[in-house]
């Protein structure tokens, strides 16, 4: 048993490595872009349904939206994080036998190679589709409670506070579930 | 009493021994809005009724309407001066004027002219004047659309900004799902 978490540290190490909590910059624009333009979205439900005016709001439009960025992708990290490990736990078995078929023509690679290779798939899966997965939770969960608080709980409000909380608190409420599950 | 009775009498049977022998185009005119509700930058539809009492053709037709003003009304479609050429007698010949409000409160509506020729041979136009619609309030499109829209187009232009959004990142998680849920799966068969 001992040998065997012994055999397993480096490859944990690894793992450590790409399981940090820390996102490639590619990832990084991929949440600040999708957070931006969901953000952004319920500018138009005010706008158009609520009857907002865009002129006299257009500050708390950018600050707003600007803050509602910034949390929502605050959210999509924490959640990715959270999931990643979940989903490489999961998709672990079926992971290794793709790579293992896929490298078992491949005589001259050795075990070892093998095994980095099955292990760096993995990540790659578990980042890919935890990285979805919390960009559509939170993306809905996102549009569903703007919708919910804009029209029944904010609804006797006037249209720019209306906005403004539901928006700010729905984004910050969703950072701060993000950051409690983990 | 008696008296006035008897000078309406009088008057009325001048006026049909004069209409009798007289051959003449008469015309009565109406102005109509035909809407419910006048909404700032909705149209108004307008619309201008000329009945022809007389026992002769009118002649050269011409409605002209100048109480819609460009600073208050865009026009849309018709024209605002219309010229028919014949209403022939007892008969009636309608026009039609879409104008579109610019601002929104209350807005008198006053009556449009009509200048025509009530005999072949007349030398001068006779002038008529149309019914009044009269004072009217025109909606502002803010409270018109709060009242009444479904916002049913708002609604799916939000659905079709927020679908990819949600179907792209789901789509991309499901088909990585599946594939490997699909891999797993004759494993445990066995």
């Amino acid at each position: 048993m001992s040998g065997k978490s012994k055999a397993f540290t480096k490859e944990e190490e690894l793992l450590l490595q790409d399981f940090s909590r820390n996102v490639s910059t590619k990832s990084s624009a991929l949440f600040y872009g999708n957070a931006f333009i969901v953000s952004a979205i319920p500018i138009w439900l005010f706008w158009r349904i609520h009857l907002i005016d865009i002129y006299a709001n257009l500050i708390s439009f950018v600050l707003v939206t600007l803050a509602s960025t910034y949390a929502l992708a605050l959210a999509y990290k924490n959640t990715k994080f959270v999931l990643k490990h979940k989903i490489a736990v999961k998709r672990e078995d079926a992971v290794t036998k793709e790579m293992s078929r896929k490298l078992a023509e491949d005589k001259k690679m050795s075990k070892k190679e093998k095994d980095e290779r099955i292990l760096w798939k993995k990540n790659e899966v578990a980042d890919y589709e935890a990285t979805t997965f919390s960009i559509f939770y939170n993306n809905a969960l996102f549009l569903a409670l703007v919708i919910v608080s804009s029209f029944y709980i904010l609804k006797t409000f006037t249209p720019a506070v209306n906005y403004i909380f539901s928006v700010g608190a729905t984004s910050a409420l969703l950072a701060l579930l993000s950051t409690g599950s983990q | 009493m008696k008296w006035h009775i008897i000078f309406a009498a009088f008057a009325a049977f001048l006026l049909m021994t004069y209409a009798e022998e007289e051959e003449a185009a008469r015309l009565l005119v109406s102005k109509q809005l035909l809407n419910k509700y006048l909404v700032e930058n909705m149209d108004i539809v307008i619309k201008y009724t000329v009945y022809n009492v007389g026992n002769a053709a009118a002649l050269e037709v011409e409605i002209t309407d100048n109480s819609f003003h460009p600073d208050h009304f865009t026009h849309v479609s018709g024209e605002l001066n219309a010229r028919i050429d014949r209403v022939p007698p007892y008969t009636n010949v309608s026009h039609i004027v879409v104008v579109r409000p610019r601002k929104f409160g209350y807005f008198n509506f006053t009556s449009a002219e009509v200048l025509y020729r009530h005999k072949e041979d007349a030398g001068s136009l006779q002038f008529a004047a149309s019914s009044e619609p009269g004072e009217a309030i025109i909606v502002s499109f803010r409270d018109y659309d709060k009242q009444f829209s479904s916002h049913v187009i708002d609604w799916a232009a939000f659905a079709v900004m927020t679908l990819p959004s949600l179907a792209i990142p789901f789509a991309l998680w499901y088909s990585s799902k599946s594939k490997y849920e699909k891999l797993l799966k004759p494993t445990r068969k066995h």
